[in-house]
């Protein structure tokens, strides 16, 4: 059982749920109360992470944030950033594929509020930064919670853009997913075992937990 | 011809013009403590006044002042967010917060007051639109249509508004809920002198409760007034239409017969068809033609049945003859559709209650006369509507 693994794994997902969970709720509000031109190519953007397989997304990464590319340069050059082969790098890859798990629930739940409720806090006073905190996220919570949930465990099973991105450096890069991958090829089949009955346990759990939510919710 | 309205120096004023992406226009005058209706048919443009005067809506010209505070005036660049105005609204769909409870959703418009006193005021203003301790505490799922609307209609009074807009607000609610919501209004309507507008599609309703009526139409306000000057005089064809008057008639307008009609300010209308019709003398205002094709309304109150007592007529008298086609008893009211055989059976439409009801038997031949002072004549087309376009109310042809 590769611990470390784990626990970087654990925290990779937390971190990745930290930048994005900010980013999700603006921008899947912004899209569910706002009309304008070229939403749907912005809408497309949002899901292609969900569509691309993970290597070519991984592939375009390293591209773009690889020490060779101009990013990658001028981030090395101006603050000594590299973005790939490290944890920083499998952070800024895990976000940018989570975009749609997180945007989507977020985006949906907005949409469902209701522009009669919305109307009724504005004509009665509620500024825009109340009516946020007071309708907006209290009634868009369990898709925030479920974006929230989808993120974690997706990124806890992440393999094909860590590989990519990050390769497989033990405490640094080597996430579960990795490692399993890493026992199984060295005929370790009790070690894969192990970690992949943890892996699947601590994911049902998370998925759970929003349906468990949602049904509370409604019968409230 | 556009009367200026004269401008309340208190209350509400409110002034509309836009074509895209729909056409509004129009005035909408409400002093303090009354009540005016917008009615019409759906898809009028009553919501979207309401809306206009919320700051929900930005039209691309357009005034509303409240009092002497001007929350919006586009050709000055004012425009007040819906926030910033003091206005109580009560949604159609009432609008309550799922996930609050009643005196939640009332303190969420309380957020000036400070915190330990909204759920105080919270309180007191739905005790005073009846709801129990018990039910302040229930979420508007708990609640019935009608509890959910007196929520709604104290929350929008709770925050002590300059204007309230009530959109609809007795629609998704029962006939006994409904007459409960009108007598609670009317109560706290008397103390709380501040401009109302009442959308509805209801002329029943708008007759009961607003002190005025504005009828719209397509986007445009078509005529504004008191309920019963509206009946009696519709501005237009479309207007008759739309606060359904019953008994409208085409005709021809002939004007002034003699010296003696022009001294008196009489002049004549041809009513009839296929060569067979009456005269009727009624008052000339000098606006129409000779010749013209005329539209012309009058109230039930003009016409008296053979049998019934007559009382001083307020103006001359027509007698005609005509014979009942047809009888609907409604409970205590009957409505009786009789053919007058001067015309060659044109309509008359007469609603009796009381004795008066057995004076309508199918078949029965009546003489009845009509009091032409409550006669209004209307150019077929005309007043405010664009010339050319035929709309629904003006077909000459019935």
């Amino acid at each position: 059982m590769d611990w470390t693994a784990f626990g970087l794994s654990l925290q990779l997902a937390g971190a990745t749920l930290l930048v994005l969970l900010p980013l999700g709720l603006g921008c899947g509000r912004w899209l569910a109360l706002t009309t304008f031109r070229g939403k749907a190519v912005v809408e497309a953007l949002v899901v292609v992470p969900l569509v691309l397989p993970p290597t070519v997304l991984g592939y375009y990464l390293l591209v773009f944030l690889g020490g060779a590319s101009p990013l990658g340069k001028w981030l090395w050059e101006t603050f000594g950033v590299q973005l790939t082969f490290n944890f920083a790098g499998l952070l800024v890859a895990s976000v940018v594929f989570n975009v749609p798990f997180m945007v989507q629930p977020v985006q949906r739940a907005f949409e469902g509020i209701g522009r009669e409720l919305l109307e009724a806090a504005a004509v009665h006073g509620v500024s825009p930064w109340q009516r946020f905190w007071r309708v907006e996220l209290p009634l868009a919570w369990p898709g925030v919670l479920s974006g929230s949930v989808l993120t974690f465990v997706h990124t806890l099973g992440e393999f094909g853009v860590v590989l990519m991105v990050g390769g497989n450096i033990p405490g640094e890069t080597r996430t579960v997913a990795i490692s399993i991958y890493d026992r199984v090829q060295a005929f370790d089949l009790a070690a894969a075992d192990q970690m992949a009955l943890v892996l699947l346990l601590v994911s049902l759990v998370g998925v759970a937990v929003p349906f468990f939510a949602a049904s509370r919710y409604r019968r409230r | 011809m556009r009367e200026m309205t004269e401008v309340e120096p208190e209350g509400l004023y409110v002034w509309v013009q836009q074509e895209h992406p729909m056409r509004l226009a129009g005035e909408v005058v409400c002093a303090r403590g009354e009540m005016v209706a917008l009615v019409g048919p759906s898809g009028a443009g009553k919501t979207s006044f309401l809306r206009v005067m919320a700051g929900l809506l930005r039209p691309e010209q357009g005034v509303v002042r409240v009092d002497a505070t001007v929350w919006m005036d586009r050709a000055r660049g004012i425009f007040w967010p819906p926030q910033a105005r003091r206005v109580g609204f009560v949604f159609q769909s009432y609008g309550l917060m799922p996930h609050l409870n009643a005196v939640q959703n009332v303190a969420l418009g309380l957020l000036h007051l400070p915190r330990g006193e909204r759920e105080k005021v919270a309180r007191e203003w739905l005790a005073r639109v009846r709801l129990t301790p018990a039910e302040m505490n229930r979420r508007p799922s708990a609640l019935s249509g009608g509890q959910q609307q007196r929520v709604a209609v104290a929350r929008a009074l709770a925050r002590s508004p300059q204007l309230l807009l009530l959109d609809e607000p007795f629609s998704a609610v029962d006939g006994v809920t409904r007459h409960g919501l009108y007598d609670l209004l009317g109560e706290l309507r008397a103390d709380l002198k501040i401009p109302i507008v009442l959308v509805t599609h209801d002329l029943l309703e708008a007759r009961q409760l607003a002190d005025r009526i504005v009828v719209l139409d397509q986007g445009e306000v078509l005529q504004a007034g008191a309920a019963a000057a509206i009946y009696q005089a519709p501005r237009n064809g479309r207007v008759a239409d739309l606060v359904g008057v019953l008994n409208r008639f085409s005709g021809v307008w002939l004007g002034a017969l003699t010296t003696e009609d022009r001294a008196a300010g009489r002049a004549w209308v041809a009513w009839g068809r296929e060569g067979k019709g009456v005269r009727l003398r009624v008052r000339d205002k000098g606006r129409i033609r000779s010749g013209t094709p005329v539209t012309w309304v009058f109230q039930g109150e003009a016409l008296r049945l053979e049998g019934e007592p007559a009382m001083a007529p307020a103006g001359e008298e027509v007698e005609l003859q005509a014979r009942v086609v047809q009888v609907r008893p409604l409970g205590e009211l009957a409505l009786g559709v009789l053919a007058v055989e001067e015309t060659g059976g044109e309509v008359l439409k007469v609603a009796r209650c009381g004795p008066s009801r057995r004076l309508l038997r199918e078949g029965a031949v009546l003489r009845v006369w009509l009091d032409t002072s409550w006669v209004h004549v209307m150019p077929v087309r005309g007043g405010k509507e664009k010339g050319g376009e035929i709309r629904g109310g003006d077909r000459g042809d019935r």
